[in-house]
């Protein structure tokens, strides 16, 4: 995996965009840490905020001109956020006196600061902090310059005294009544290391750079209003700032102009939208500043600008309280680590890789793609843990496998012609569509392996009923059927070589075929194939419903209203939301779409064999969407309906209300066990080839056994929480009779059991009562007991 | 991994009805091996593990030993 550019990706991410009130602040106060120290009533906190920003807080952030409210988003929804009023409050509130502090010895450098005003002051406090020895030479008998402007109205004397005397307090030396001229600077630069010059007003242009304020190849800077060329307060500390950064790294020799962006007032890449924010009125404040209360208010006003788009829709990144930006730092670290513990697996295999974050984010970053290339090379250096994939993936073999994989094309007209006799053949499409028989097999029916699984009894139906309406439509297209897997699981655990044979064994059966359309009913069938396998033309079963008419069912109009739940895996698929949006609509049902629908819809919590790796990330998957629906949900995707169906939530598929009587059925609102859609597909077979095509299959007798299993409900719940199956606790039972290779409790008289099963070792607890055994209890756990 | 804290199950081994011994047992899993003191038949060498074993401590260890 290119790591490099997966982190330039990561890079691209706005999420630590500031917001543009941080970046239009001259000297980029951190306004949201500002805000939310006011909230929590922490105005001491706040007031170090400001002061670890701007020299002389308690004076300068009273007059500061606050370019950052004219740019506040804010404006749009009610007005601005009064930032300037609620600094006023926090000096108010949190001022206190300076620590003494030590004088250090100021050896790095001599510095001259001309002019004591704003730019001068801020200059000359931060250098001697630094630790250069400081000269400020200023014309009038008192530094401050402007400030004394405000004196009376906005700063009282004693304070801008008390804070002016901090200067020569802390050793800066300072020359009143010196008034330097032009002449005068090639003097001063010999005898200091260098001059700043922030007189305010100066006859003299100088080539200045606006990056580090530095004049040609001289030891010489300039600030403040000189460079401003407008009266604004903030610009000039901003400056005078950036000035001071220079002539530390110009003194002690190292690049003045490395890393210098974004200084200054600048353009945030974040593009905070406001259509959605409920406008607020600005606190009024009862006197001339705010209480804290008002303060309180005010702050709360605050969007707290941030691109949260993608996290705000994602319980996955919300679990694992994760921005994409981290995400993809935390994925390189993983990626890199050779001994040790990789510590992001478990995160790594909880994304549903849904795609919703893509849809989401105004820079187009989609972590689906990144996810799902970090599980390939998982899996490519051997570091993808076996265990998590291990049971989705033995559900794949299964499903293509002889148990249940299946080909056939449409039974021929000759095989059928006992039935080609008049009322029957008047009633039945079905048997008008083999009478139609061609021989050429257009369209290939492709349920897929769930649907299969959980709605196992619809497939013939659907089977007959397509035959009878495409016959009809068009007369030289036969309609085959195909069961197996599409690979999907594969997919998603990242083993590519899984998905390679799959996709070639598809493949393979559809060049045999000649080539047809196959027909998905599965919206993972419907992705898989569009990446794996796009020589081969599709269309879903709900376009066909679509196109050529629903199965004969009791349309009652009226019926009630449904929120649609779209599968992730068909975002982009608007043949497929149109279709089912028809059926639905068809069939009698009001649709209200839900926030999150179409090329916006939310993940199930199956997605990306989530609920394998982590049951509870796929639990809140599953809460997110049902808490989102207040009306009953349908599905069009098996796994969504296995996931999203709970006890208060009716779920239906849409085959439960084409074929179901859905009024107050519980039973389609329970799902089968795994075991069940196990035997489901395993039944579906023989069913389907004895009833269509007239084939007996040799059943690999299930009740081989010379005993039958009493399993409660606690039991199957334990088995499915724990992925274990019906027939592999037939095995250990069996392999424990007949060897007598058990433990025995004399208390309970019951036996305990153990067998190992390719990686797993499994558990079984039981009592024996005659030929009938209780299964009591099942475990089991992937370390060897090596027993010599 | 210590799977001793269990001495005393009701488990006897049901082929040779020998109560269960505390004994030193190798284990492994991945590029893991340990010895730890499991319960066993002591004639037939049947490894007893507990639910809570298997469940707990051993999983554990399975998960940190994937995740290296
Ligand atoms: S709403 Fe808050 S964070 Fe956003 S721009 Fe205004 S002050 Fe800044
Ligand atoms: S793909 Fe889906 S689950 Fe994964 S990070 Fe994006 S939105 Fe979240
Ligand atoms: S949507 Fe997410 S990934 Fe995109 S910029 Fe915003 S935080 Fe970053
Ligand atoms: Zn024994």
């Amino acid at each position: 995996m290119d790591l490099e550019k997966l982190l330039d990706i990561g890079n691209q991410c706005i999420h630590s965009e500031p917001p543009v009130c941080v970046a239009s602040c001259p000297v980029h106060m951190d306004v949201i840490a500002l805000v939310s120290e006011i909230e929590k009533g922490d105005f001491k906190n706040a007031y170090k905020l400001m002061d670890s920003k701007i020299p002389f807080a308690r004076l300068i952030g009273k007059i500061c001109d606050h370019p950052c409210e004219t740019r506040c988003v804010r404006k749009d929804a009610g007005g601005s956020i009064h930032i300037n009023e609620l600094e006023k409050a926090i000096i108010h509130f949190g001022y206190s006196s300076p620590k003494k502090t030590l004088l250090l010895p100021k050896q790095k450098g001599k510095v001259a600061v001309i002019g004591g005003g704003v730019s001068g002051i801020v200059v000359a406090a931060l250098l001697d902090k630094k630790g250069y020895h400081v000269t400020i030479f200023e014309k009038s008998d008192r530094l401050g310059g402007r400030l004394w402007d405000y004196e009376g109205e906005i700063l009282d004397k004693e304070t801008i005294k008390e804070e002016l005397q901090m200067i020569e307090k802390i050793g800066i030396q300072i020359n009143y009544n010196v008034e330097v001229l032009e002449d005068d600077l090639p003097g001063y630069m010999d005898q200091f290391d260098a001059v700043y010059l922030g007189a305010g007003h100066w006859e003299k242009g100088h080539p200045i750079d606006f990056d580090t304020f530095k004049v040609d190849d001289l030891p010489l800077f300039i600030g403040g209003q000189i460079v401003n060329k407008n009266p604004s307060i903030i610009f000039s500390v901003s400056t005078g700032k950036r000035a001071a950064i220079s002539i530390d790294r110009y003194i002690g020799k190292i690049s003045i102009s490395a890393s210098r962006e974004r200084e200054g007032s600048y353009e945030s890449l974040l593009n905070y939208k406001v259509v959605d924010v409920e406008p607020v009125d600005p606190v009024v404040k009862e006197s001339d500043i705010y209480s804290e209360e008002e303060c309180i208010k005010e702050a709360e006003r605050c969007l707290k600008c941030q691109c949260n788009e993608c996290i705000k829709t994602c319980s996955h990144m919300q679990k694992y309280n994760i921005t994409p930006d981290a995400y993809i730092r935390k994925i390189n670290h993983n990626e890199r680590v050779i001994l040790g513990t990789h510590f992001a697996n478990e995160m790594i295999n909880s994304c549903t890789e849904c795609g919703l974050c893509k849809e989401q984010c105004p820079v187009g970053i989609g972590m689906k793609d990144i996810i799902h290339e970090t599980r390939e090379s998982m899996v490519a250096r051997g570091k993808m843990p076996p265990s998590v994939h291990e049971f989705a993936l033995r559900d794949m073999e299964f499903s293509n496998s002889d148990s249940f994989s299946l080909v056939r094309k449409q039974p021929s007209k000759e095989q059928s012609k006992q039935f080609f006799y008049y009322p029957v053949m008047a009633f039945s499409q079905y048997l008008r569509g083999l009478y139609k028989g061609s021989g050429k097999t257009g369209y290939l029916f492709y349920p897929g392996c769930q649907l299969s699984a959980t709605h196992s009894s619809y497939i013939g139906e659907i089977y007959k009923h397509i035959v009878g309406t495409i016959k009809e439509n068009e007369a030289d297209l036969d309609v085959g059927l195909y069961l197996g897997c599409c690979g999907a699981p594969a997919d998603w655990a990242g083993r590519q070589d899984g998905m390679n044979d799959t996709v070639a064994k598809i493949k393979s059966v559809w060049e045999e075929m000649d080539k047809p359309t196959f027909i998905l009913a599965c919206s993972s069938c419907s992705s898989t194939f569009a990446k794996y396998l796009p020589m081969i033309q599709t269309i879903s079963l709900w376009e066909i419903f679509d196109k050529y008419g629903l199965p004969e069912v009791d349309i009652k109009k009226g019926k009630r209203l449904l929120n649609i739940h779209d599968a992730c895996a068909t975002r982009h698929d608007t043949k497929i939301h149109e279709s089912i949006r028809n059926i639905v609509k068809t069939l009698g049902y009001k649709i209200e779409e839900l926030e999150y629908s179409k090329d916006k819809t939310k993940c199930c919590g199956y997605g990306g064999l989530v609920s394998y790796a982590n049951k509870e990330q796929a639990k809140s998957f599953q809460e997110d969407r049902i808490q989102e629906s207040p009306n009953d949900l349908l599905v069009y995707c098996a796994m969504c309906k296995d996931s999203l169906v709970r006890d208060n939530k009716r779920t239906f598929h849409i085959l439960d209300v084409l074929y179901g009587k859905e009024d107050n059925n519980v039973i389609l609102q329970q799902m089968p066990t795994l075991s069940q859609k196990l035997n489901n597909r395993k039944k579906l077979k023989a069913d389907l080839l004895k009833e269509i095509w007239g084939e007996e299959q040799t059943m690999d007798a299930s009740n081989k056994y010379n005993f039958v299993l009493n399993i409660s409900k606690d039991v199957y719940d334990i088995m499915e929480k724990r992925y274990i199956l019906v027939n592999d606790i037939e095995k250990i039972i069996d392999h424990s009779r007949k060897n007598n290779e058990r433990f025995y409790n004399p208390e309970t008289s019951n036996y305990l059991a153990r067998l190992k099963l390719e990686n797993v070792t499994y558990w079984v607890q039981y009592e024996e009562k005659g030929n009938e055994i209780d299964v009591n209890n099942v475990y089991s756990h992937r370390m060897e007991v090596v027993e010599e | 991994m210590n799977g001793a804290s269990e001495n005393k199950v009701p488990w006897i081994c049901a082929k040779c009805q020998k109560e269960l011994v505390e004994e030193k047992v190798k284990v492994r899993y991945l590029d893991g091996n340990f010895e730890v003191e499991l319960l066993k038949c002591p004639q037939c060498n049947h490894v007893f593990i507990s639910e809570d074993l298997a469940l707990g401590k051993m999983l554990e260890v399975e998960k940190g030993l994937e995740d290296k």
